[in-house]
């Protein structure tokens, strides 16, 4: 699900062309495709940094995690995660929309680590250490951009 | 249904992977094409019913269909065609807008052929309305957005044969 999507099918829920209001938004939102792109290559380029340093500030917050354990398959599969986050929120900022983040990534997620035996309060405080190190990768504007999709994550955990 | 964006999306994520060069290439041309795709769809909204009106009189009015014994004889089946005519400009406006014609599949096509065979609509000449429908709204929207919605139309006319 995009913007685009979003969009068309809330039209066609009421058989009617998209609304001049529905077309502006659209037509901000490709203005704002180089952006996008941009974003989405950087947080690809730098996702092992900002796995491998938000790891080092997250170990340092909260030591006694199961990615801390000395156990190196458990260290292994919690970063997996960890990226597979940063890439979940480099598909909604190119979607203009959460929805991706949402469907592959967020719903369903505390059941999930509750079944994996993760402590939640963990895993929200790992997600803020990934959402400041990938803040200082990116420009200010970039990272306007980024955070809100950090922030569902977070609140999805609480 | 689909968009330029979410089937990159969702091919990306079967393989766990981060949209690759080309990709990224596909949809900065959708990008950059979107305001071009924003102003087709404010054309065609503004001018839905010429449009058909239009698409009617090239390629059915004048014909044996709309004659006693044809399909589109009695006011009760003429109308049921302008519906479908507006069903497909809505529906091919939005595949444009989306980039992607799998909206069509869904809401369209799926099952189309067969109703149109139970109730006698003739396919040969619903096919040659649509490509009427082509022209005009390429007349209408100039050659660019004429092209992209051409995608479209010829996706259903495909569609239905």
């Amino acid at each position: 699900m995009s913007l685009v999507t979003e969009l068309i099918l809330s039209a066609d829920s009421e058989a009617r062309y998209p609304a001049p209001k529905e077309l502006r938004i659209f037509q901000d939102f490709v203005k704002t495709g180089e952006q996008r792109i941009r974003i989405a290559k950087a947080l690809a380029d730098n996702e092992q940094r900002i796995v491998q340093n938000g790891s080092q500030k997250f170990w340092e917050r909260c030591p006694n995690t199961p990615s801390n354990s000395g156990n190196e398959r458990k260290t292994a599969s919690c970063q997996r995660d960890q990226g597979w986050y940063v890439r979940l929120i480099a598909y909604s900022v190119l979607a203009g929309s959460e929805r991706p983040l949402e469907e592959i990534g967020t719903l369903g997620i505390k059941e999930m680590y509750n079944n994996l035996e993760i402590p939640i309060r963990n895993i929200a405080e790992c997600m803020r250490c990934l959402k400041e190190e990938a803040m200082a990768v990116l420009s200010a504007e970039d990272a306007q951009e980024v955070a809100p999709y950090f922030d569902l994550i977070i609140h999805s955990l609480s | 249904m689909q968009d330029a964006i979410t089937t990159l999306i969702n091919s990306s994520d079967a393989q766990g992977k981060y949209l690759d060069e080309t990709s990224l290439n596909n949809l900065q041309n959708y990008f950059r094409s979107g305001d071009l795709r924003a102003r087709a769809a404010m054309n065609i909204s503004a001018n839905a019913s010429t449009i058909v009106t239009k698409t009617v009189a090239k390629a059915l009015l004048y014909t044996d269909i709309t004659a006693p014994g044809g399909n589109m004889y009695t006011c009760r089946r003429y109308a049921a065609c302008i519906r479908d005519m507006e069903y497909f400009l809505r529906y091919a406006t939005y595949a444009m807008l989306a980039g992607d014609p799998s909206i069509l599949d869904e809401r369209v096509l799926n099952g189309l052929k067969e109703t149109y065979n139970s109730l006698g609509v003739p396919v040969g000449a619903t096919v040659r309305s649509v490509q009427a429908m082509k022209e005009v709204v390429t007349e209408t929207l100039g050659a660019d957005a004429g092209r992209e919605m051409g995608v479209c139309f010829d996706h259903i006319c495909t569609g239905l044969n």
